[in-house]
Parts: C-alpha cells; sequence; structure tokens
C-alpha cells in the first residue's frame, strides 16, 4: 500500500480534482460566489467522499465487476440522503447554510470518480486517504474560485468589505461567465507553473 | 451465456440496493419527527420576526388566497402573518409578511428563494427586508416610482419581493375586516 500521505498529497497536488482532473465542474462553477460558499460545497463533499471510499473499498470484494456503477451510485445516493435527514432533524443550523448543496453533492461526479478509479480497487486505509485528498484538493479550488470572484465581484472577503466602496466592482465575477473566467485563469495559471517546473 | 454470470450480479445488486432501501426506511422513521418540530419552530420563529407583538399564530384555512398569496395566519394582537410565493428569478421567492391591523407592515423575510448567490440572494439581508417594516399602501421599488431600494442589479428579484408585499397589503385591504 502506497504512503497515506502520499495518497493525500496526490488529491490535493498532483491530481487535483479541480485543476487538473477538470472533473466535477456543475457544483464547482455554479456555487462559487463567495469564499465561503465554495468551502462550504467543498468540506460537504469532502465528508461525503471520505465515507463513500471508505464503503466502497469494504464492498469491493462483494460487489461484481458488471454491475459496479448501479452499486456505487445506490451506496452514495443512500449515504448522502441519511446525511440530509440527520443534518434536517439535528443540527439545523448547519442544514440552513449547507442545505442547498446536499442535493447537489449526489450528482458529483468525483465521488463516483473515485469510487471507480480508487476505492474499488484499494483497502479501506488507502480509501480514507483518497477521500480525505481529493476532497481537500476540491476544497481548496473552490475556496480559490469564490475568493477570487468574491473579490472582484462584491469587493469583500468573507463577507468582510476589502475594497474601498469608490472602487468599481465588476459584477459579472459573481454571476456564471465569471466562474468560467477565473477557472480558466487560474488553469492556466497553474499550467504555466508546472510547466515551468518540468522544464 | 452463463445463467449464473447474469442471475449472481442481478442478486447482489438487488440486496445492495434493499439493504440501502431498509436504512433510508429506518433513518426516515427516526428523523420524521425531529424534522416536523424543527420545521415547526422555523416557522414560528419567523412569524415571530415579522410580527414581533403576537405571541400566538392560528391559521385561516379558509382564506381566499388572492394573487401569490399560500396561506394566510391571524395573529392574537389583532394583524395577520400572509405568506406569498412570488416569482422571482430564478424561481419562486417565498416571502412572509406581518401586516398589523392597521395596514402597516411589522416586518418581512424571504423565508426561501433559489435567486442569484452574491445578488438576488442579499434579498435575506436585514439591509434590504428591513426598509419595508412600517409601509402600508401600495408598494413599488425606486424604479418604478416607488420607494422601495432594490437590491444593487437585482431588480427582478427586489421587484418580486415587493410585489409580495404588495399581494399581502391588497388581500388585508380586501378581506382584513372579515376575520
Amino acid at each position: 500500500m502506497a504512503n497515506p500521505l502520499k495518497i493525500i498529497k496526490n488529491g490535493i497536488i498532483d491530481e487535483n480534482p479541480t485543476f487538473v482532473q477538470v472533473i466535477g465542474m456543475c457544483p464547482t462553477l455554479a456555487v462559487t460566489s463567495s469564499a465561503i460558499n465554495g468551502i462550504g460545497m467543498g468540506l460537504s463533499t469532502a465528508a461525503v467522499l471520505i465515507f463513500a471510499n471508505l464503503f466502497i473499498s469494504l464492498l469491493r470484494k462483494i460487489i461484481p465487476d458488471k454491475v459496479r456503477i448501479p452499486c456505487f451510485i445506490v451506496v452514495i445516493a443512500a449515504f448522502v440522503t441519511v446525511i440530509e435527514f440527520l443534518l434536517k432533524a439535528y443540527l439545523p443550523a448547519l442544514n440552513a447554510s449547507l442545505g442547498l448543496y446536499i442535493p447537489l453533492i449526489v450528482v458529483n461526479c468525483i465521488i463516483l470518480a473515485r469510487a471507480e478509479a480508487f476505492a474499488f480497487k484499494n483497502g479501506p486505509v488507502a480509501a480514507i486517504c483518497d477521500g480525505i485528498g481529493m476532497g481537500l484538493g476540491f476544497t481548496i479550488a473552490l475556496g480559490v474560485l469564490g475568493l477570487v470572484r468574491e473579490f472582484i465581484g462584491a469587493g469583500t472577503l468573507f463577507d468582510i468589505t476589502v475594497l474601498p466602496a469608490a472602487f468599481p466592482r465588476t459584477l459579472l465575477f459573481v454571476m456564471a461567465p465569471g466562474a468560467f473566467f477565473t477557472l480558466g485563469c487560474l488553469m492556466a495559471a497553474l499550467n504555466h507553473f508546472r510547466n515551468k517546473k518540468k522544464a | 451465456m452463463n445463467m449464473k454470470e447474469v442471475i449472481r450480479p442481478a442478486v447482489i445488486l438487488l440486496i445492495i440496493a434493499g439493504v440501502a432501501a431498509a436504512a433510508l426506511g429506518a433513518v426516515q422513521s427516526i428523523t420524521a419527527e425531529p424534522i416536523r418540530l424543527q420545521e415547526e419552530q422555523t416557522r414560528a420563529a419567523s412569524m415571530k420576526a415579522v410580527m414581533p407583538d403576537a405571541t400566538s399564530f392560528e391559521e385561516i384555512t379558509d382564506a381566499d388566497l388572492t394573487g401569490s398569496l399560500t396561506a394566510v395566519y391571524k395573529a392574537d394582537n389583532g394583524g395577520f402573518v400572509i405568506t406569498t410565493e412570488p416569482s422571482g428569478f430564478g424561481g419562486a421567492v417565498n416571502t412572509m409578511v406581518g401586516i398589523d391591523a392597521d395596514g402597516v407592515i411589522t416586518g418581512l423575510r424571504v423565508t426561501k428563494h433559489s435567486e442569484t448567490p452574491g445578488l438576488g440572494a442579499k434579498s435575506t439581508d436585514p439591509s434590504f427586508y428591513d426598509q419595508f417594516t412600517g409601509m402600508s399602501g401600495t408598494l413599488a421599488v425606486t424604479k418604478d416610482g416607488g420607494e422601495v431600494v432594490p437590491i444593487t442589479s437585482s431588480t427582478i428579484t427586489s421587484r418580486a419581493v415587493t410585489s409580495g408585499a404588495n399581494d399581502a397589503l391588497e388581500w388585508f385591504a380586501a378581506n382584513g375586516g372579515a376575520y
């Protein structure tokens, strides 16, 4: 088994789900209008990812190859629904701020992708590490996207005004096109640094 | 093709789906009651927020729901709490309006919406909804010649909330005396 720290680092940097693998784009583009929204979505996804990876890794010897995808979907959907019920019943405050994202997690292809590419082929400990790494990688990417968009679009960081009121806000950045612009620029910058390192 | 190869995966999938369904059913039945209580508490808290002077509210089940109205509650101080569902930019904007016995708005809250985050979603900020308190008659946003200051770049959402408040005020003017 590979070194757990290496697996975590792999998820955050080398195979970052957003900037390198470019998967899970729908929630990435839709909810990163502010830093808090991005981090909230990232952390809820990370929680589901860690547990889904664990369950699928534990079941990997029972699940037949031919029906693995439907099995993954059943496990993931059941898991997200249980989380939604529990949040609603016992943590209403957290549900009020994250409730919006919970149903979106089911359709996040990162979770299915990690189940297929990693959890189904590795032991439970490695699968948990992969969930932590990929989850954190996703959270960091969404947080940075939200931070940039919020700063340019609304002049605030974590809802605290940082730009003077006279400074013009580029509202486009908190709207859908701004998500694409920001993501594209961040990816270009990261690729530039990566290529430089290689050369 | 070997029959065993077909049946085995199908049976395992069936078992996994069955276990998942059973687990969901169990969790649902355990959490149903706490969820209902939480929702009731949330609704009671927002009613109290739009009408701080009242202590209890009772739904008027036979109220004539005009415009975008979804429910009318009679408060023990003679006022009404009215929930409306005007259409915003991204769908329905659930708005709760408190109106006292004189037809003046005692408070307004957006309880549920799917407006653009960072724009229309600001309708849940006190800086927007607090301005409705104390207003009466027919309301309009400043762009339409009224006094409601809209959220920057979210005129559609602001208009929706304003129309919800108007529908509530209209209902009160027409039916308020009857209850």
